[in-house]
C-alpha cells in the first residue's frame, strides 16, 4: 500500500496552518497576544504597506490561534471554553494589592485558642408555631419571652416587676454592648491601618489628661481656692513626700554615703569645666582665626587662596 | 480620603466596595478627554478607539483645559471620581498637531504618560466589511524587535495591551474571537539598530530636552484592526484569514513620562500564589512535589547514599573485630612479632 500520497496530503494541510519564521513568535496566551520579534522587511514594507501589514498580522494570528486551539477545553453552558494559562507579560496594576483585613478582637482570640468558626442558620424551628422563624429581627425568636402572654415571676418580686421589660432591657443591653465592640474593632483597624503614628496607649493618654486638668485647676488667680466646684470633682492631690525607711541594710547605707562622699570630692560640673578637659577649645580657635566670621568664611578664604596660587 | 468617607446608604456602600482594590483586577476603564482644541482627526480617532474599548469607556465630550505633562491634577481627580485608570487626552496645537496622550494611573496617581501624533487615519466606515461585535475581546499582535528592546516601544506595547486586553481571564470561548488589533512598526532605522537607544538614559523627565531630536528618528507605529475568518484546514487548527475592519492609524511617538521606579515596583507586585495553584504547577513550585496522571500529589524524599560497609549483618563470633588480627597473623609472616604483641595486648585489655 502506498501511503506517500496520504502523507503528502497531510503535509499540505499542515502547511496551511504552520508559520515558519526566522525567530519564533512569542505567544502570551493569557493576554491573547502574540509578539513577532523578527525585524521588519524593508523591501516588502515599501512595496505595499497595507499588504505587508496584513500578511505579518496573519502569520502572527495564525500562530496565536494554533496555540489557543491546542489549549485544554472545558464545556460550559455557553459552549466549549479554552482554559487560558496565566499571562506572562507583566502589566502594572491599577490599584495596589488589597491589604489583609485586620482581625477583630474575637477573631484574634479565636485564632489564639484554635476556635473554628461555626456558621449559624439564620432561621430556627419554632415548635409552637410549627414553622421556621428568624433568629432575630422582626418577629425574631430572641423576642419570644417578651411577647408571650404568661411569664412566671419569682415569689419575692416587687409589685411593679415587669418580666417582659426586664428581658427587653437585657436584650437592648446586649445589642449596645455588641455595637460598642464593633466600634472598637473599627477604631483598632483604622489605627493599625493608618500610616501616621499610632495614638498613645490609654493609660498614658489618661495620665496626660489628668496632668492638664490639674494644671488648669491651679492656674486661676486664687490658685483654684475660690473656684466653683463641679459635680463629682475630686480634691486635687499634691505630691506626697516620701521618706526612706529608717532602718536599711548596712550595705545600702554604705553605698548611699559613699555616693555623697564621691560627689563632695569632685569639682563642680559646669560648662567650662567640661570643655577644659580638651587641650584646644576649637570653637574659640575658629572664632579667633576667622576674626569672628565663622568656620564657613575661613574655609572659603583658604580655598580662594589656593585657587590663586594655581593660576599663577 | 475615600476610606474616611462613610457610605450613607446601601447603594453607595456597594459602589465603594466595588472600587476597593482587588486581587484580580477589573479591566481598566478608559476616559476619552477632549482638550481645548481637538480637531476633526483626533476626535474621530478617539471615537473609534472608544468603539473598540466599549463597554469600559467613558467619553468626556466637553472641552477641557488639561495638559497632562504640565499638571495632571485634574486627571487624578477624574480618576478618583470615575474609578478610571486610563486616559486618552486629545489635543491639537500648532506645535503638536493631532496629539493624543495616553495616561495610565496607579492608585489614582499618574503612573506613566505617552504622547503620540496621529499622522494618518482611516475610519472604520471607509472599509465596507463586517465589523466585530462590541464588547468582544480582541487578539493582539505586535510586530517588531523594538517591542522587546526599546523602552519607548515597550511602553507603547504595554499601554495598548492595557487599553484593549489588560484583563486577566481564565477561559475564553474560541468562537467569540472575532478581531485582531495589530501593531507594527516601520523598519528600524540604521542608527537605532546599530547602537543601543539613547532614550534609555533619559529617564522620567516629562519633556526631556533631547527627546524631540531622538523621537524624530523613532519608527512609525501602524495600528490596524482586522476581522478574523477561521477556515477549516482539515486539521484541528483552523486556517486564519484576515479582512481589514478599521480603524487604521499611523502614529508617531512624541513626548513621554516614564513611571517612577518605586511606584512601578509597587504597581508590578503580584498577589501570593495560592497553595492549590502551586500544586497544579503555578508559580514557584516545590521541588519535590508532583501531581501524577491520576491527579494525586506525590512527594519525593531525599535518601543519602547508603554506606554498605557499615551494614550490620548477622552477628557471629568469628566476625568480631578482635579476631581480625589473628586472621592477619596467619598470612602476615614478616611482622610476626609486632602482630603477636598487639594481639596479646588486646587480649589482656579485654581480660582486665
Amino acid at each position: 500500500m502506498d501511503v506517500s500520497e496520504i502523507l503528502a496530503e497531510h503535509a499540505a494541510k499542515q502547511q496551511a496552518v504552520v508559520v515558519e519564521k526566522e525567530i519564533p513568535l512569542e505567544v502570551d496566551a493569557g493576554f491573547l497576544t502574540v509578539t513577532d520579534p523578527n525585524p521588519i522587511d524593508e523591501e516588502s514594507y515599501k512595496a505595499d504597506l497595507e499588504d505587508y501589514l496584513m500578511s505579518t498580522a496573519r502569520d502572527g494570528v495564525q500562530t496565536l490561534i494554533a496555540t489557543l486551539f491546542s489549549l485544554p477545553i472545558t464545556s460550559s453552558q455557553d459552549g466549549p471554553l479554552a482554559q487560558l494559562p496565566p499571562p506572562t507579560t507583566q502589566l502594572p496594576r491599577a490599584k495596589p494589592l488589597p491589604k489583609p483585613k485586620p482581625l477583630t478582637k474575637w477573631e484574634q482570640f479565636a485564632k489564639a485558642k484554635g476556635i473554628s468558626h461555626r456558621k449559624k442558620e439564620k432561621k430556627t424551628w419554632d415548635e409552637e408555631k410549627q414553622e421556621w422563624v428568624d433568629r432575630w429581627g422582626w418577629k425574631g425568636a430572641n423576642k419570644k419571652e417578651e411577647v408571650q402572654w404568661l411569664t412566671p415571676i419569682p415569689a419575692n418580686a416587687d409589685v411593679d416587676f415587669d418580666p417582659a421589660k426586664k428581658v427587653r432591657d437585657e436584650r437592648k443591653a446586649r445589642v449596645e454592648k455588641n455595637q460598642k465592640q464593633q466600634e472598637k474593632n473599627v477604631a483598632r483597624a483604622q489605627q493599625s491601618g493608618s500610616t501616621s503614628a499610632p495614638a498613645p496607649p490609654t493609660a498614658q493618654r489618661k495620665r496626660e489628661i489628668d496632668r492638664t486638668v490639674a494644671t488648669t485647676r491651679m492656674s486661676t488667680a486664687s490658685m483654684g481656692r475660690f473656684d466653683r466646684k463641679l459635680d463629682g470633682e475630686k480634691k486635687l492631690k499634691g505630691i506626697k513626700r516620701k521618706f526612706d525607711p529608717t532602718e536599711v541594710s548596712s550595705q545600702a547605707e554604705q553605698s548611699q554615703n559613699m555616693a555623697i562622699l564621691s560627689k563632695l570630692g569632685r569639682e563642680p560640673e559646669t560648662k567650662k569645666s567640661r570643655t577644659s578637659s580638651e587641650v584646644l577649645n576649637v570653637r574659640k580657635a575658629v572664632r579667633f582665626a576667622s576674626k569672628g566670621k565663622g568656620s564657613a568664611a575661613l574655609a572659603r578664604d583658604a580655598n580662594s587662596k589656593k585657587g590663586k596660587k594655581v593660576k599663577r | 480620603m475615600s476610606k474616611a468617607r462613610k457610605p450613607k446608604n446601601a447603594r453607595s456602600k456597594r459602589v465603594l466596595l466595588a472600587r476597593e482594590p482587588k486581587e484580580v483586577e477589573d479591566p481598566r476603564t478608559a476616559i476619552f478627554v477632549r482638550g481645548t482644541h481637538t480637531g476633526e482627526t483626533v476626535a474621530a480617532v478617539m471615537k473609534e478607539l472608544m468603539a473598540l474599548k466599549r463597554p469600559h469607556a467613558v467619553s468626556f465630550s466637553k472641552k477641557n483645559a488639561v495638559r497632562p505633562f504640565e499638571d495632571a491634577s485634574s486627571l487624578e481627580f477624574w480618576a478618583n471620581k470615575n474609578d478610571a485608570s486610563l486616559f486618552i487626552v486629545g489635543q491639537s496645537t500648532k506645535k503638536r498637531p493631532n496629539g493624543m496622550t495616553f495616561v495610565r494611573m496607579f492608585d489614582n496617581r499618574v503612573l506613566d504618560m505617552l504622547e503620540v501624533g496621529v499622522e494618518n487615519f482611516v475610519s472604520m466606515n471607509a472599509f465596507k466589511t463586517p465589523k466585530s461585535t462590541p464588547g468582544h475581546k480582541p487578539l493582539m499582535h505586535f510586530a517588531s524587535e523594538l517591542f522587546d528592546t526599546h523602552p519607548r516601544f515597550q511602553q507603547v506595547k504595554s499601554l495598548l495591551l492595557d487599553l484593549f486586553n489588560g484583563e486577566v481571564i481564565d477561559a475564553i470561548h474560541l468562537a467569540g474571537l472575532e478581531h485582531v488589533i495589530s501593531v507594527t512598526l516601520s523598519p528600524t532605522p540604521a542608527s537605532m539598530s546599530a547602537t543601543t537607544p539613547q532614550a534609555t538614559a533619559t529617564l522620567g523627565g516629562p519633556a526631556a530636552p533631547d527627546a524631540a531630536s531622538s523621537d524624530a528618528a523613532l519608527p512609525m507605529v501602524h495600528v490596524r484592526a482586522y476581522t478574523i475568518r477561521l477556515l477549516s484546514s482539515g486539521t484541528r487548527i483552523p486556517r486564519v484569514e484576515l479582512a481589514p475592519m478599521g480603524p487604521s492609524l499611523d502614529l508617531r511617538v512624541r513626548r513621554h513620562a516614564d513611571a517612577d521606579a518605586e511606584v512601578l515596583k509597587q504597581a508590578l507586585r503580584r498577589p501570593k500564589v495560592k497553595k492549590q495553584d502551586i500544586e497544579s504547577g503555578l508559580g514557584k513550585r516545590k521541588k519535590n512535589l508532583e501531581v501524577d496522571d491520576m491527579g494525586d500529589l506525590r512527594g519525593r524524599i531525599h535518601v543519602a547514599k547508603q554506606d554498605l560497609g557499615k551494614l550490620q549483618t548477622r552477628k557471629m563470633k568469628g566476625l568480631k573485630p578482635g579476631r581480625d588480627v589473628d586472621a592477619m597473623d596467619v598470612d602476615g609472616t614478616d611482622h610476626e612479632g609486632e602482630g603477636d604483641e598487639d594481639a596479646g595486648d588486646r587480649r589482656k585489655r579485654r581480660r582486665t
